[in-house]
């Protein structure tokens, strides 16, 4: 057992796959920054690799950087591969960024199979979707819902089987806020 | 002839003014045997489901049903009585008749027994609305539960109540008893599949696979006790087991070789598992199969599902009795008790008789709220892996034990015989009896426990042991 | 344990078991394909309990969504409160600007409330599989002893259920007099009864055959599975966030993990139902020692809330108005397994990003592979021994 830090991991990583950037948020958080295409060989190489071993997906999420007040702006999905090392007890974020437009990335959970269910999490509230992916169905909305409600630019239909999701005619983004906070 | 068969023939002669027709003693069957034996048997079982309801609280810690008392049905009997007065006035008297401090500290303790809950649970299901799913095989539905009912009710016909005592007499009573229990079987076959839900037919399911296994170690622990007592009939069982002298439980059968004792425990296992009870509920298993055959039952015909649930635990008790503990014989005294005037003695016999099976029903209450249930295989496992070889080792010990005695002579029903292997065993015998078949258990069962027995450090430290 | 589910004809039926079934716990729908008893594919399905909580985290204010963790487990909300003030602090402190530390005694406070929980919420974990497995009378004995964690934590905050106690810097409330007498006491007797408890059921034969070497997980399944918690160490990984990246005070508590070890004996396997039923009866045992270790730690009362021993509230408040930008990974260890924040923050009052990992969500992930080739028996009892509390899946 030998934990490794983010540098050593990254340099192991480059080496393999030089198009794999290191990614600062900006309170210093390192990430793995991996192109979309080559995502499925990173993780084969994370997991089989002997001194990485990650064999343990910690998490798998995404989040919207629209809005995200950054320069130049973004305006992609950005999908993060928490991975963890139950062998070697270390941990790296990786992130793929996904254009809105043509949301697709390859599946992990040929690596992973955890991420079976995280990827239909991701699928159901972001649109990501996994090529590949045995099952990718909604797994949190209804099968019939439209849309991916944690997109930030999401609007809720205004009407679910009869039921309308309107406040004060409006759409509920749209809508001023009441009294007592955004909600 | 038992006082019963005389009184159907009186009756039935009564009634035809001469030799009885079929109607007549079909009517004289009805009013001597079969209703009496209803008020006895039903509110027992009912009052079962209040008892069990007490005591599951009392093992979980509870309080249980303890605020319907009698005074609802004290008022609307009041009120039925007094009809020919205003409300206001009923009340008064009604009121009036509460405070009266013997009938006070009834209700008062009633409604710390919840006696109450009987009848606002039966009102609750005569209200309740009678559903038969749109699925459902209509007719095999309605009629699932009245079987189970007879299937339950039926074998207490040739249950000896009492010296005199037995609604139906025949050679072949014990057979009679199993077999006519077989009728639940069917019933619950019925209501799981007739229910159209595929919970009630993996219950019914169940049931069937469970029952039918069950019935041969029942079967064969029955024939144990014939064997021994070397009749069939339940009545002449339990006169054989008759012993003079102070120490009438000496005479009992489940006292008389180790292999008996074993078959008794058999029977009652078995019997757990005749009933549906835990740990042998898995066919109305609550939390896999919803609630099994009886899903989708609502109202009355669940509750003669419950009811016959409960007559079965009294059957399976009465039997045990019988079979096995001396039916309704005193432990001590018997002589002396049989000596009585028959308004004493046949009170006593019946009273000593529902205290036998009261015993074997709280135990059943206090497994069912202990133990956890058995899964299907396990199930089947235990009938066919153990309890069937238990039986079949038992039977021929019995074999065994009688041929050294000489072979058996039954006792007569009435005549208070003691059967032959006890006479000619004589205490040397019995001692021998006993102790080389306890000693080849214990044996195995130590065995047993040293291959078997470890418990993981981690579980010691848990219950409380070093680890 | 597999069993063998193909049929000669293809003949199967389709069980709907769920939303409304008695042991789902809650409104877990699972469709179950079975030949006769015999499970032969299970498909979970779910979100009839989503709150989008994630999406509401989105547009309330940090500390505002503090009463939501609540809602993401309420059968441990200490522990679901604390994941998401653990981590919002962390991403707090990342910021140059912020200098404060989480007062001392409100860290003490926070494993004690935590590890209090944890206790109940692992009494319901069993009790309620022992439930399933029929033996309703464990069930009402661990209730029992669960309303003596809710007392204390109603004396303590006011709720019995969702405490919406931890805050991001501290706590809410400082300990109520004779608050430690209460716990100290709670768990004296708390102690004996678990012994008593463990003779009724978890050695019980029926009990230990029924879950012995059903529904095997190994540790290389469990790992690649994402499973956490009880069911991760249940399956013989030794890895527990509060001892290997420790948060609170627990680095100094010295926290023990136990591990699944095949406790069934002959019939178990380890990573069965059985030692993942174990596994939380020992975490209870361990909880114990460590709420009485956590006691002897706990500094004494300052008159100021946000001194930083006695205290119990940072001041926060300014850097809550104005946080910094940045993102931020944290997990802690809740009775269901590690409960893993990612927040984004984008420097407004309220986060941009909030996604709360919770282990029931991987648990129920493995339902299908697991639940294949067993008895229908013993779904419920896999169900049960998974620990999965339904909101925490669906959020």
């Amino acid at each position: 057992m030998k934990a490794l830090a983010f540098d050593a991991i990254a340099t192991a990583v480059q080496a393999r796959f030089p198009a794999v950037l290191v990614q600062k948020a900006d309170n210093g958080q390192m990430a793995l920054r991996v192109p979309k295409a080559s995502i499925v060989d990173v993780a084969h190489f994370l997991r089989t690799d002997a001194q990485l071993a990650f064999d343990g997906l910690s998490d798998l999420t995404a989040f919207d950087t629209l809005k995200y007040p950054s320069t130049p702006p973004q305006d992609d999905i950005c999908v993060v591969y928490v991975l963890f090392s139950y062998t070697h007890r270390h941990k790296v974020l990786l992130k793929v960024h996904a254009e809105r437009a043509a949301c697709d990335v390859p599946t992990v959970s040929g690596e992973w199979p955890a991420a079976l269910y995280f990827e239909r999490e991701v699928w159901d509230l972001f649109g990501v979707r996994f090529v590949g992916h045995p099952s990718l169905r909604r797994i949190m909305t209804p099968d019939d819902w439209e849309g991916h409600p944690l997109r930030k630019d999401y609007l809720y239909p205004a009407t679910y089987n009869g039921v309308a999701h309107l406040r004060d005619g409006q759409h509920f983004e749209a809508a001023p806020p009441r009294s007592g906070g955004p909600l | 002839m038992s006082g019963f068969g005389y009184a159907v023939d009186t009756f039935a002669a009564w009634l035809a003014g001469g030799e009885p027709g079929w109607l007549a003693v079909s009517v004289a069957v009805l009013a001597v045997w079969v209703l009496p034996l209803m008020l006895l048997v039903f509110p027992v079982a009912a009052l079962g489901q209040i008892l069990e309801r007490k005591i599951a609280a009392a093992i979980q810690r509870r309080v249980g049903p303890n605020s319907a008392g009698l005074d609802g049905p004290l008022r609307f009997g009041f009120r039925l009585m007094l009809f020919f007065l205003p409300r206001e006035r009923q009340d008064r008297v009604f009121k009036a008749f509460c405070n009266f401090p013997p009938v006070r500290s009834i209700l008062l303790v009633s409604r710390r027994l919840g006696l109450g809950q009987l009848a606002a649970d039966g009102i609750k299901m005569l209200g309740k609305e009678d559903i038969v799913p749109a699925g459902a095989d209509g007719m095999v539905f309605r009629l699932a539960p009245y079987l189970a009912l007879a299937g339950a009710f039926l074998p207490f016909c040739v249950v000896p109540f009492g010296q005199h005592l037995v609604m139906l007499e025949t050679e072949v009573s014990a057979l009679f008893a199993v077999a006519v229990s077989g009728i639940v079987v069917v019933a619950l076959k019925m209501a799981g599949w007739g229910s159209g839900s595929k919970w009630s037919l993996l219950g019914g399911m169940r049931a069937v696979a469970q029952l039918v296994s069950y019935e041969i170690p029942i079967g064969l622990a029955v024939g144990g006790a014939v064997l021994w007592s070397g009749s069939m009939d339940l009545h002449a069982i339990v006169g054989q087991q008759y012993e003079p002298g102070v120490f009438s439980l000496l005479g009992w059968n489940a006292l008389q070789t180790p292999f008996l004792a074993v078959l008794m425990v058999v029977f009652f296992v078995a019997g757990l598992a005749e009933c549906q009870r835990s740990p042998f509920d898995m066919a109305e298993a609550e939390s896999e199969l919803v609630s099994g055959f009886n899903t989708e039952y609502s109202g009355l015909r669940w509750g003669l599902f419950a009811m016959a649930e409960y007559t079965e635990m009294l059957l399976v008790g009465a039997l045990l009795a019988t079979l096995f503990l001396g039916g309704y014989q005193s432990p001590i005294g018997e002589e002396w008790i049989c000596s009585l005037a028959p308004w004493l003695e046949v009170p006593i016999h019946v009273a000593l008789l529902g205290a036998k099976v009261v015993a074997v029903y709280l135990l059943m209450m206090w497994i069912r709220w202990t133990l956890p249930r058995y899964r299907v295989d396990q199930v089947m496992r235990l009938a066919w892996l153990v309890l069937v070889p238990l039986c079949l080792v038992s039977l021929f010990g019995i074999a065994l034990t009688l041929l050294a005695a000489g072979g058996t002579e039954p006792g007569e029903p009435f005549g208070r015989v003691a059967a032959r292997p006890r006479a000619a065993l004589g205490w040397l015998g019995h001692l021998v009896g006993w102790a080389i078949p306890v000693a080849v258990g214990a044996w195995l069962v130590v065995m047993a426990k040293k291959k078997h027995g470890q418990v993981h450090p981690a579980l010691q430290r848990l219950t409380g042991g070093r680890s | 344990m597999t069993l063998d589910a193909s049929t000669p004809n293809g003949e199967r039926m389709t069980l709907n078991m769920g939303p409304h079934h008695p042991a789902t716990h809650g409104v877990l729908r699972i469709v179950v394909e079975s030949d006769g008893e015999v499970v032969a594919t299970c498909t979970p399905d779910h979100g009839y309990l989503h709150r989008s909580i994630e999406k509401i985290g989105e547009c309330v204010e940090w500390p505002m969504f503090v009463p939501y963790t609540d809602r993401v487990d309420y059968v441990c909300a200490m522990n679901a409160n604390l994941a998401y003030c653990v981590a919002a602090e962390k991403l707090l402190q990342t910021d140059p600007a912020a200098t404060f530390t989480v007062p001392r005694r409100a860290e003490c406070i926070r494993v004690l409330v935590a590890e209090l929980n944890r206790i109940s919420s692992h009494l319901v974990a069993v009790g309620a599989m022992a439930m399933d497995v029929g033996a309703y009378t464990p069930f009402l004995h661990g209730i029992a002893q669960r309303e003596g964690v809710n007392d204390i934590f109603e004396k303590l905050c006011g709720q019995r259920l969702t405490y919406n106690y931890v805050t991001i810097g501290g706590v809410a409330f400082d300990l109520y007099d004779g608050a430690i007498d209460d716990i100290r006491r709670f768990l004296d007797q708390f102690e004996r009864e678990m012994v008593r408890f463990n003779k009724l059921v978890t050695t019980n034969t029926i009990f230990r055959d029924r879950c012995a070497g059903v529904a095997t997980v190994s540790a290389k399944e469990a790992v690649a599975w994402g499973l956490v918690g009880p069911n991760l160490r249940g399956s013989g990984v030794d890895f527990d966030v509060r001892r290997d990246e420790p948060y609170c005070v627990y680095g100094e508590l010295g926290v023990q993990v136990p591990v699944g070890q095949a406790f069934a004996g002959r019939k178990g396997q380890v990573g069965d139902a059985y030692d993942r039923y174990v596994v939380r009866l020992l975490e209870i045992q361990e909880s114990i020692r460590l709420c009485r270790e956590v006691l002897k730690l706990l500094p004494p009362s300052a008159e100021k809330p946000n001194d930083p021993i006695g205290g119990i509230q940072a001041d926060v408040g300014k850097l809550l108005k104005k946080p910094g930008k940045g993102e931020i990974h944290v997990r802690t260890e809740a009775p269901r397994g590690e409960m893993g924040y990612f927040l984004v923050s984008d420097g407004t009052k309220s986060l941009f990003r909030v996604r709360c990992r919770t282990g029931s969500f991987t648990a129920a992930g493995i339902f299908h592979h697991v639940m294949r080739g067993i008895f229908l028996a013993d779904v419920v009892a896999v169900i049960g021994s998974f620990d999965v509390v339904v909101p925490e899946i669906d959020r």
